[in-house]
């Protein structure tokens, strides 16, 4: 070692002024690490992408043997692979995304590392956007590999200026309401330190009620009320109508469903980031944060 | 059954009756960081451990007793040479070695127990998978909670635990099984002062009264120096000496050493030191409240009691006192290393 | 408790027993009181499966029977997808499990502690598929459950088919479960091999048409010659016409399905020993039984 201890200390010595650091660039710092063990993980990403062909070729078959009438009756195009490739990508992209959140706290919380994060100089508002964010981003590769992988086994999708502006607008606000609702899934493993039951709710209630496989016609009067609680529902809906039939941000039913999304994320937002400062400090006050 | 009687029933060849463990050019390479590098953990050792002898191994960081003490229970099989532990052969006889050793991994620091089952589940599984009678199992056990201090805490999930209290429970499993042989690396990592004496002093006594053959490593000298009947020191894979506590200090008490007292600048003392013909090394500099302790080992002791505080004073150190000094273990394990020790 | 009396108590020199099945035992008990405390998300985990039954009722309602009961599987898709979906937990526990329970222990630090212990390491390794086997028993019976009487497909279930069906059964898992010592082998030594043998399976469920009749793979001729080489695809073949068409035991095709199975065990499982044993020894000489 060539450094001596009274060289370290001179360098300690240097008062170097802070706050040059805004939250954006942290919400960067946390992409760029995550991004960087997310790399290590060569493998993991293969298979993601190789289990996503394996789940549009089954659709490819079992659409085969499908009639597309319940389809037609909803008012989509008559096509089972585009409609079933949609809602399944879409949806394993949203919890993927949402479950991985908790998972990252929990890992955060099993190496030791979200004491060290959260006793820096970083607001929980920024740590929770930064893990976020990525999880968002790098989901996506999945949802364009099996849309890719669709294209290629025959799905058609109908792309023009208005559809895309459509699919665009749609797609942040699906984003939005889901880190909303993976803010509430990351509130609850902070308080129960295991597998968080708002996400895993979502994800089958939604794979049953929000139509990911079958139009919702196809459900009970009785049941059909359930998916209206899902803003996926919505956003798999309007996506659909803008990638199957080409409708753009002028149809009513896509409207229709903006709306219901922008008021989803209005109204849940905000107690989501309530509930979560809320579990964060009485997890702070029980000193259990490190734990798990 | 005492290990007397299964040698008597086994013992083959070189074997002799006393042993419990012995290797001979024991040897054992790993691949390096590269894949093409070749690196000696375990350098040709050959150790004869007695039946009833706590036995230290003394090391620095990477010296190989973690790989040596691997090879003698079995987890590692060893490139070259061979290791019989109670008269068994390391390799061929793996399962029969496995009947008659304990193993404890301190370094690991409570991560080799079952996480998400309590302290007495641990406990209880080991006690199946060593074939130990319920009812047996069921004393022993609630003994040993009771003596480690884990009774009231014995059913609750181990990840709740402190890392004390882990190393505790990795304690109670290895005594378990009332094994002849007991393989400790680092058995004390991880305890509290009071706790690392009682399991001292516990070892001690299933040495002395039991018969236990304890081999142990440990990088605390004076816990080497306090427990073992013999110490192998070792570095680089090697073993540089084997004896007695007594007799590795007696190797240096032919060097000649004193300790300096003095006020100044520690760097300019050394470099005074350097410069005379007598002082052999440098052996330590141990800064204190208002004054440094310098050890060297020198050719003549009579020659540094009256020149050292010359050659300090003219250069404007004060000497408050010079002494003849008593080499300590540390220091006979700085002379075999060659002064590695620091570094590690 | 003090010194003297806990020497006493090592003093007396017990009989042990040589019984291989108790230490089974004991990893068995270990690894259910485990699961245990895991109790919810086992429920959660179970909710989710029997929803994606009823998941895959409403996509049956989709399904025109004339194009299913041609490829000559009956008309209801419901019974024709629930067999593959109750078996197929079983492919994945079989594939997956051990090699991914040995890494857990490698990590943990305890496959060190416990291969120093007198067990004999097979029963160790076979100890610890059972978690995995119970799990998959659960999701089994709960999936048949709610299919048969909750949706009323139509199953046989007689003491005859039921006779069948575990013969089937039993021989897939014996083949699967080979395969699966083949991977812990090799993941053993590897380390990071996981996520192939997750993509072996995924891609062994699709090829065994878990969700859609073989007969449709006939347009892709190579896709077709895949299948045949894993053994799920017979057994699934063998237990849907068991269960779905009511063959017994004498059905030509029962038959060559049982045999074929039986060849694949007959060579797998020597093999899959091998190299679990080649796994075994090649990381206690390369020293890395406990790190990954």
């Amino acid at each position: 070692m060539d450094l001596k201890v009274e060289d370290i200390v001179k360098y300690l010595a240097e008062n170097i002024p802070r706050g040059g650091v805004g939250p954006f660039e942290k919400a960067v710092a946390f992409i760029i690490r995550d991004f960087k063990i997310w790399w290590t993980y060569k493998l993991w990403i293969t298979l993601d992408i190789l289990s996503s062909l394996t789940f549009v070729a089954t659709y490819y078959f079992v659409s085969m043997i499908i009639t597309p009438q319940a389809l037609i009756e909803a008012g989509y195009a008559a096509d089972f692979l585009t409609f079933s490739v949609i809602g399944i990508s879409v949806q394993h992209y949203v919890f993927t995304s949402v479950s991985s959140l908790s998972d990252a706290i929990r890992e955060e919380q099993w190496n030791g590392t979200m004491e060290t994060i959260l006793s820096s100089t970083t607001s929980f508002r920024v740590f929770l956007l930064g893990e976020s964010a990525f999880r968002f981003i790098i989901g996506s590769y999945f949802l364009l590999a099996s849309l890719g992988m669709g294209v290629l086994l025959g799905i058609r999708l109908v792309l023009n200026p208005t559809s895309i502006l459509a699919v665009f607008v749609l797609t942040i606000l699906l984003v939005a309401s889901h880190m909303v609702i993976g803010v509430l899934g990351a509130a609850m493993i902070l308080k129960l330190k295991q597998g968080d039951p708002i996400v895993w709710a979502f994800s089958w209630l939604t794979q049953l009620f929000s139509g990911v496989l079958y139009p919702l016609g196809l459900l009970p009067d009785w049941l059909k009320w359930v998916g209206n609680a899902f803003p996926l529902t919505y956003s798999l809906d309007g996506l659909r109508r803008c990638l199957m039939n080409g409708e753009g941000l002028d149809s009513p039913m896509i409207i229709g469903n903006t709306l219901k999304l922008i008021l989803f994320i209005v109204v849940v937002l905000p107690f989501s980031l309530w509930f979560f400062k809320k579990s964060y400090d009485s997890t702070r006050r029980e000193g259990a944060l490190g734990q798990y | 059954m005492s290990i007397i009687n299964c040698l008597s029933k086994n013992s083959k060849g070189l074997f002799t009756l006393n042993t419990a463990v012995e290797t001979v050019n024991l040897t054992k390479y790993f691949k390096g960081d590269g894949g093409k590098e070749r690196i000696v953990a375990v350098d040709h050792v050959s150790l004869s451990i007695r039946e009833g002898e706590f036995f230290g191994l003394l090391g620095p960081n990477g010296a190989g007793k973690t790989t040596l003490i691997k090879i003698l229970c079995t987890l590692v099989i060893p490139d070259e040479g061979t290791a019989r532990v109670a008269g068994f052969d390391v390799v061929k006889d793996a399962e029969k070695v496995r009947e008659y050793i304990g193993w404890l991994h301190g370094e690991t620091g409570g991560r080799a127990l079952y996480w998400r089952l309590s302290a007495r589940d641990n406990l209880r599984f080991y006690a199946y998978l060593q074939n130990i009678p319920k009812d047996v199992a069921r004393k022993r056990i609630d003994a040993l909670l009771e003596f480690f201090e884990l009774d009231k805490d014995a059913d609750r999930l181990v990840k709740d635990f402190s890392t004390g209290m882990k190393m505790r429970v990795m304690l109670a499993r290895t005594l378990l099984s009332n094994a002849p042989i007991l393989l400790m690396d680092e058995p004390t990592v991880g305890l509290d002062a009071t706790g690392a004496i009682e399991t001292r002093r516990l070892l001690q006594a299933l040495c002395k009264e039991l018969r236990k053959t304890i081999v142990f490593t440990t990088h605390n000298i004076f816990e080497a120096e306090r427990l073992c009947d013999r110490i192998a020191v070792m570095n680089r894979g090697k073993i540089i000496a084997v004896d007695t506590p007594l007799r590795l200090s007696e190797i240096t008490r032919k060097y000649r050493g004193v300790e300096v007292r003095f006020r100044g600048s520690s760097e300019e003392a050394v470099r005074i030191l350097e410069r005379l013909e007598f002082v052999k090394r440098i052996m330590s500099i141990q800064p204190e409240e208002d004054y440094t302790v310098i050890r060297a080992e020198v050719k003549d002791e009579e020659q540094a009691l009256s020149e050292i505080p010359k050659a300090f004073s003219t250069n404007g150190l004060k000497t408050i006192g010079v002494q003849i000094a008593l080499p300590s273990l540390e220091e006979v394990f700085l002379n075999l290393t060659g002064g590695e020790h620091e570094s590690a | 408790m003090n010194q003297p009396e806990i020497l006493q108590l090592f003093r007396v020199e017990e009989k042990r027993s040589k019984s291989s099945l108790r230490q089974l035992f004991a990893v068995v008990w270990a690894q259910l009181k485990m699961m245990l405390a895991y109790k919810s998300w086992l429920v959660m985990d179970l909710l989710s499966t029997l929803a994606s039954v009823v998941m895959y009722y409403f996509v049956g309602l989709q399904v025109d029977p004339h194009q299913l009961s041609r490829s000559g599987w009956g008309t209801s898709y419901l019974a024709f997808s629930l067999v593959g979906v109750a078996t197929s937990n079983y492919l994945w526990a079989c594939l997956t499990r051990l090699s991914h329970s040995i890494q857990h222990e490698i990590r943990g630090g305890t496959l060190e502690t416990i291969a120093v212990t007198p067990i004999n390491m097979l029963m160790f390794f076979i100890g610890l598929t059972a978690r995995g086997y119970l799990v998959s028993l659960i999701y089994l019976v709960g999936v048949f459950t709610v299919g048969v009487y909750g949706l009323g497909a139509k199953l046989s279930f007689t003491p005859q088919s039921l006779f069948v069906f575990i013969i089937l059964f039993v021989l897939m898992l014996v083949s699967n479960q080979a395969l699966g010592l083949v991977a812990a082998g090799i993941i053993m030594v590897y380390k990071r091999g996981d996520p192939l043998v997750f993509i072996l399976a995924a891609v062994n469920e699709f090829l065994a048409g878990v969700l859609y009749p073989l007969e449709l793979l006939k347009r892709f001729p190579a896709l077709q010659v895949l299948s045949m080489l894993f053994p799920y695809t017979y057994a699934l073949d063998g237990m849907r016409r068991v269960l779905i068409l009511g063959a017994s035991v004498f059905d030509v095709n029962v038959l060559t399905d049982i045999l074929v199975l039986g060849v694949f065990s007959m060579l797998l499982v020597p093999l899959g020993l091998k190299m679990l044993g080649w796994g075994y020894d090649r990381i206690r000489r390369e020293g890395t039984t406990s790190s990954y």
